[in-house]
């Protein structure tokens, strides 16, 4: 009868503790230059209202593996696909900046993340980040000025 | 007659023991290097879409809203596919330029628009340069049978959009 408890109470402590592990929330952030000394291309996920010329639409893929299941060594975050690879990329086209932007970046469990650290020898976290979006040259004297939604 | 053993096997071992690992920590050094450079990197780019304000009669394509007033006919959704082979050869229809410019582009116009607004775009695998320089290395080796066998990778584009009438 008692080893009958003490099993359920474990089953239920390790239910408990996967539950916890599962349960969670992941944020990544990515920064922009807002000072306008720096002269950084301009990026918006949404339209802009001035005139504009189309320089095309360009898509950055940064992939990579966790090293350890933390160790990020080629940079597979928004804020590195951002400043790493679609900023260049913008002023390599002459481009002013870059409208309608979509991104996505793998998140990944930290109990993934510990399994990755534990069996290293086996590299199995992979990650990657994705940025879309077009690069546009603003019409001379022309300013970024959002589309607004009506709502 | 009895040959005495020769050292040779004895060291031979050694020494394919020593490049092996001198070829794994080459590669290794390799992949970290390419890594750390670009070649984890893959751009992928496509010609210009309308400017604004549109210029010609061309069919409108803006990944943004249209610039004068205009009526929704519907909408479109485009998957180009293809293959690379031995990570330098493209085919099929797996380009940006193709799925948005001839696909999307084509659909509008069947379904009496000139124009395709709010679209979104993405290469579901594009390739980095170091993904592409291992499948043109693999597909160079011969395998176990001395046989060789060329890699290539399944590619797929997809786009959609809002095909509109300007009014």
């Amino acid at each position: 009868m008692k080893t009958s408890y003490r099993s359920s109470f474990f089953k239920a402590a390790a239910v408990a503790v996967c539950l916890s592990l599962s349960a969670c929330t992941i944020v990544n952030t990515a920064t922009l230059p807002t000072d306008p000394n720096l002269h950084a291309p301009f990026v918006t996920t949404g339209d802009i209202q001035g005139p504009y010329q189309s320089l095309g639409l360009i898509q950055v893929t940064r992939k990579g593996h966790l090293l350890f299941g933390f160790v990020d060594i080629v940079g597979t975050d928004i804020q590195t696909g951002f400043n790493e690879t679609l900023m260049p990329e913008i002023r390599r086209l002459n481009g002013d900046g870059i409208i309608n932007v979509r991104f996505h970046q793998t998140q990944v469990l930290p109990v993934t993340q510990v399994v990755q650290a534990i069996f290293f020898v086996i590299p199995f976290l992979w990650t990657e980040v994705t940025i879309t979006g077009e690069v546009v040259k603003l019409a001379p004297g022309g300013t970024v000025q959002p589309v607004l939604q009506q709502g | 007659m009895k040959h005495a053993p020769s050292p040779v096997p004895l060291v031979a071992p050694r020494l394919t023991r020593r490049c092996g690992a001198n070829q794994l920590t080459l590669v290794a050094s390799l992949a970290m290097a390419l890594c750390g450079s670009s070649a984890c990197t893959a751009v992928v780019q496509s010609g210009p879409l309308s400017s604004r304000p549109a210029q010609g009669n061309q069919v409108f394509l803006s990944t943004g809203a249209a610039p004068r007033p205009y009526q929704t006919l519907g909408f479109v959704q485009a998957t180009g596919f293809g293959n690379q082979v031995a990570g330098v050869l493209d085919v099929g229809d797996a380009q940006i330029d193709g799925t948005i410019k001839g696909a999307l582009v084509n659909a509008a116009i069947k379904m009496g628009g000139n124009g395709v607004i709010n679209i979104e775009f993405l290469d579901e695998n594009p390739q980095t340069p170091a993904e592409r320089a291992g499948d043109l290395a693999d597909s160079l080796k011969t395998n176990s049978q001395g046989k060789r066998e060329v890699k290539t990778r399944w590619r797929s584009v997809h786009a959609k959009g809002e095909v509109i009438r300007f009014l």
